[in-house]
């Protein structure tokens, strides 16, 4: 989630009130405050709201809630004299864009600073790393309109951003540190977007960057902005940079974006009109608010609002990107009502508790193996073939047929899902060898089969007397407690030693195994005591209730 | 009363005899150790002293046996100028090197035995050198002989060191005036069965003396606090419920409105497997609607194409919410009170406060006449039978929620600790599964509650088992 700097002064000088005020007030508005500095806070907003990624957005947003100015906003766009073509060719390729200039804005280090910061929290939120959206920002005094938007073939040359020579578009998505970066939203595509001007100069190449030739400087003082992309994101993005700029003092002039079909003027700062009825609002809130109360919160979040017989008409700001519902309305009036003004109720719905047999089950187990002295652990499911197999001297099973191997392992211990828990009882053993011994140890859990959970039960014993006899005595508490008639029979698990290994057989199946620990195993977890353990499948001879 | 070792001790040795501790061992026939303990055991009761004695004992270094063998090096350029009265330094400097001749001259000029001169070394006093035969004195172990000022020197010149040993005697002070009985130590069947019990005497125990420490078997602590949030759970009405942690996206994601191309769905938070699975074909297709222009939900939608392939492909459930969502879809109408506390998973590299799998605790509660303020009233419940007095609620953002809120609990010494999320499913959740009602749901992350509770700062402790942690961590301290 983007984490925005925001600067005390200009802060404080834009919403009006000292700083203390706003910490204490900012929480409610729905942030975490990550960082209170002498001259800044890092505040980390959530991902519906990009329009509060910049200082502006945030005082107009605080104003409403501080009751300094409450209501909907109203941004005024001057007709402009400038056009861009959409040509046919990009249409495939990277099919919308918008527009809008910006004119008289004071530039200095800190506000292309922040500009361009708002712009990289934008590309990565509305824009989904700029595949969705990408926007552009250049000084309007170097372009030459009209503009068209077309697409090129790889040897389109041009000079860009941060470059002082000629490159082709190939070069750029080679060599441009942001052509490497986001090349692989164009992969694949054998034409690119490109914004080119009057004189046929590239002014932009979106996604990836813009010409050299229109850099914003200290010196610009009008700006035009492109977006591009495939959908409305397009126009909430340019909406929520022109009412940023325009709260800056910037006066925002529309442009023409002429399509093959269709002409369209952007920005579009008008209001989107929503209803939302009463009794949605009393039924989710759970308490009916006063037509005052509801105006007023919502007013206090930036809306305008009339109040009607059934139902609210609500003037949705044009830089809110989040408001798809009527809910979505109704959690601002929650919001500017003030959650900590709600009284909480327990609801009345009534309920039996219940709790799952899996856990049932494993309750039993553990009064079993607790009673026996053992002490439980639990580990990670996440392991390694490695470990799970070939420390075991047991064979590697097909993927898939037996284990869930993990597409994009992070780590070479954790590439697959546990089949089996007496390898981390070994791996714990191995981590706990200067505790005092004897160690007595087991866990109840999960293991993935076949892509199905199923409930295991694994003990360890470990000292330098530990054997096959003290283990099968436990094995034999463990099955009297549970009940289960069982015989033993000469397994042949290799991760035991041969002539102290048995199956545990029950209803003429396997559900287990004991034994002495193989002492191949025991190097390979370097381990010095020899080690009897037992792994036990309760999944089919108990009723471990329905997993989902 | 004295033990059995004691009684032996005082019927063996003499009254104000001496004994070393091993002669005294070797008498009794018991251990030097158990000699040891009786002897100051007999001591405390007036029947020993217990004497500590500093042996000093004396040994040639390794220059003291070479000397004590070719003679000390002013002995020899003693003998060499006694022969020829005046000799070249230069001569003498390829006979004894540089650093030996240095200190043969140095010890020689100290005795005002020879005088420098030009070059020329020349005799002016005989000497005698007594260091050579207190050498061999200390040799043969007869160092007491050698005077003391002789014997410092070799000590000064690193010839002879001095070594401490420390003997411990005893002495039997007076033997007691009854006749010595043995003690019994054991209670035997024999004892009890025979009747013989009542004519002996039970050595008494010292009480103080602590016994090998022993481990109990118990459950882990973090089970136990999970343990106790399912009996608030239990205790509130709620049907505990559980799921596989190999999950489609479908569920994990789709059905709870995540759009496809969401930063949460991307491969470096999410651990996905490379299979597909079929899904339920008509919930699939309402979610598609949903998805793409918000069917009949009153939303917006995400716009764009949804992709059922996407759906299709398995991953490790990043959240328990993938279980309680397809369980609501399978028991869509009201009232449904469902909990779960499981693992779930993430794509994160380990460090104290991150870990690729960890447990979750989640609570739905499905009615039609539930709202956001039931929400808050449910979750003040819970975090109070948690043991947390003070809760707060500020808003929170979940795709899934709407209205969200961030709870937050008070505790001493920490503050506001944020404690969870929670929300009612939005329209676009609940519509497209058919679920009637609305959905209250909250979840968190047990291992930030274990961290609470246990006064824990790293989360790798609960999943990478330490013994010596898991036995000394009292089992009362999970009691709520």
């Amino acid at each position: 989630m983007p984490v925005v700097t925001l600067h005390w002064d200009e802060l404080e000088r834009l919403v009006g009130v000292d700083r203390n005020t706003i910490l204490e007030k900012l929480p409610m508005l729905g942030c975490d405050i990550e960082r209170v500095e002498e001259d800044h806070i890092d505040v980390e907003f959530f991902p519906n709201r990009p329009d509060l990624y910049s200082v502006e957005g945030v005082a107009r947003a605080l104003r409403g809630f501080l009751d300094i100015e409450r209501g909907y906003k109203h941004y005024e766009v001057k007709k402009g004299d400038w056009k861009i073509f959409v040509d046919d060719s990009v249409l495939e390729v990277r099919p919308r864009i918008a527009g809008c200039v910006v004119r008289g804005l004071e530039m200095s280090d800190e506000v292309i600073r922040s500009l361009m910061e708002v712009q990289e929290d934008l590309h990565w939120t509305i824009g989904r790393n700029r595949r969705k959206m990408a926007i552009g920002v250049h000084d309007l005094s170097k372009i030459e309109f009209p503009l068209t938007y077309k697409a090129v073939d790889s040897t389109f040359s041009f000079v860009p951003l941060d470059f002082d020579r000629v490159m082709t578009v190939e070069e750029i998505l080679r060599e441009h540190p942001k052509g490497r970066q986001f090349a692989f939203i164009l992969e694949g595509k054998d034409r690119y977007p490109m914004i080119v001007d009057a004189k046929g100069d590239a002014i932009s190449f979106p996604p990836i960057i813009n010409s050299e030739k229109t850099r914003v400087t200290e010196e610009t003082r009008d700006l035009f902005i492109d977006v591009t992309g495939f959908d409305e994101n397009v126009d909430k993005a340019l909406n929520i940079l022109a009412t940023m700029l325009a709260d800056r003092g910037g006066r925002v002039e529309s442009v023409e974006v002429v399509y093959p079909d269709r002409t369209e003027v952007t920005p579009n700062l008008s209001p989107k009109k929503m209803r939302v009825s009463k009794s949605e609002i009393y039924g989710l809130l759970g308490f009916k608010p006063s037509d005052d109360e509801i105006k007023i919160s919502l007013e206090r979040m930036r809306f305008g609002v009339e109040v009607k017989e059934d139902y609210i008409e609500v003037l949705v700001p044009p830089y809110r990107a989040d408001i798809m519902h009527e809910w979505d309305i109704i959690e601002d009036i929650a919001i500017g009502y003030g959650y900590d003004r709600i009284k909480p109720e327990y609801p009345k719905t009534v309920g039996i508790g219940s709790t799952h047999p899996w856990n049932d089950l494993r309750d039993v187990v553990k009064e079993i193996m607790v009673g026996l002295g053992f002490l439980e652990v639990i580990t990670f499911t996440l392991t390694s073939e490695k470990v799970q197999y070939d420390y075991m001297r047991r064979r590697r099973p097909e993927p898939w047929k037996h284990y869930v191997p993990l597409m994009h392992p992070l780590t070479e211990e954790h590439t697959i899902v546990r089949t089996d828990i007496l390898p981390k009882l070994l791996e714990v053993l191995s981590q706990n060898k200067h505790h005092p011994m004897p160690q007595r140890i087991f866990e109840v859990g999960d293991v993935v089969v076949e892509m199905k959970n199923r409930l295991r039960l694994a003990a360890c014993i470990t000292h330098s007397k530990a054997n096959f006899a003290e283990i099968r005595s436990v094995v034999q508490a463990v099955m009297r407690e549970l009940d289960l008639e069982w015989e033993a029979e000469e397994s042949e698990d290799p991760a035991f030693m041969e002539g102290r290994r048995a199956d545990i057989i029950v209803n003429g199946r396997k559900i287990g195994v004991f034994g002495e620990i193989h002492p191949e195993v025991l190097e390979k977890f370097e381990l010095v005591n020899p080690v009897a353990g037992f792994e036990l499948d309760l999944t089919d001879v108990f009723d471990c209730g329905e997993l989902i | 009363m004295l033990s059995p070792f004691e009684v032996k001790l005082l019927k063996s040795l003499e009254v104000g005899k001496r004994y070393s501790v091993n002669e005294a061992s070797k008498i009794v026939g018991i251990s030097k150790d158990a000699v040891f303990r009786a002897s100051q055991s007999l001591q405390s009761k007036g029947y020993a002293e217990v004497l500590e004695e500093v042996r000093k004992e004396y040994r040639l270094t390794e220059e003291g046996r070479e000397y004590l063998e070719k003679g000390l090096p002013e002995e020899r350029l003693f003998r060499i100028l006694k022969e020829k009265r005046e000799v070249d330094l230069k001569d003498l400097e390829e006979e004894f090197g540089k650093s030996l001749l240095g200190i043969a001259l140095g010890w020689l000029k100290r005795k005002g035995a020879v005088e420098v001169e030009k070059g020329k070394i020349r005799l002016v006093k005989d000497v005698d050198f007594k260091e050579r035969e207190a050498l061999r004195l200390v040799a043969e172990g007869r160092w007491e002989e050698v005077p003391n000022e002789i014997l410092k020197v070799l000590l000064k010149r690193k010839l002879v060191e001095e070594e401490e040993e420390k003997e411990i005697y005893v002495r039997i002070l007076k033997k007691p005036e009854v006749e010595l009985k043995e003690y019994v130590t054991d209670l035997t069947p024999e004892l009890i069965i025979s009747g013989k019990w009542r004519e002996k005497e039970f050595l008494k125990y010292d009480v103080k003396i602590p016994s090998k420490e022993i481990f109990v078997g118990k459950t882990h602590p973090y089970e136990r606090i999970i343990r106790e949030c399912r009996k608030i759970f239990l205790e509130m009405g709620f049907t505990e419920i559980k799921g596989h942690y190999v999950q489609p996206s479908f569920w994990n994601f789709d059905a709870l409105f995540q759009p496809q191309d969401h930063p949460a769905r991307e491969m470096q938070d999410t651990f996905y497997l490379d299979k597909h699975v079929e899904i339920p074909e008509d919930l699939a297709e309402k979610v598609r609607r949903t998805h793409e222009n918000g069917w009949i939900t009153g939303s917006t939608g995400w716009g764009g194409k949804w992709d059922v392939k996407k759906a299709k492909q398995l991953v490790l459930r990043t959240h328990t919410t993938a279980i309680t969502i397809h369980y609501l879809a399978k028991h869509p109408k009201p009232p449904v009170k469902a909990f779960c506390i499981d693992r779930v998973y993430r794509r994160e590299a380990i460090d104290p406060t991150h870990l690729p799998e960890f447990d979750q605790l989640e609570g739905v509660v499905l009615d039609e006449n539930v709202g956001f303020k039931d929400l808050l009233g449910l979750l003040r419940e819970f975090f109070l039978k948690m043991g947390f007095e003070d809760v707060r609620f500020r808003p929170g953002y979940f795709p899934y929620t709407e209205p969200s809120v961030e709870p937050e609990v008070y505790v001493e010494g920490l503050g506001w600790v944020e404690l969870g999320g929670a929300g009612i499913f939005r329209k676009e959740v609940t519509e497209p599964l058919g679920i009637k009602g609305r959905v209250l749901a909250w979840g968190l992350g047990i291992g930030r509650l274990a961290m609470l509770r246990l006064g824990m700062k790293d989360l790798r402790k609960l999943y990478q088992p330490d013994l010596g942690w898991l036995r000394n961590c009292p089992v009362i301290k999970t009691l709520l």
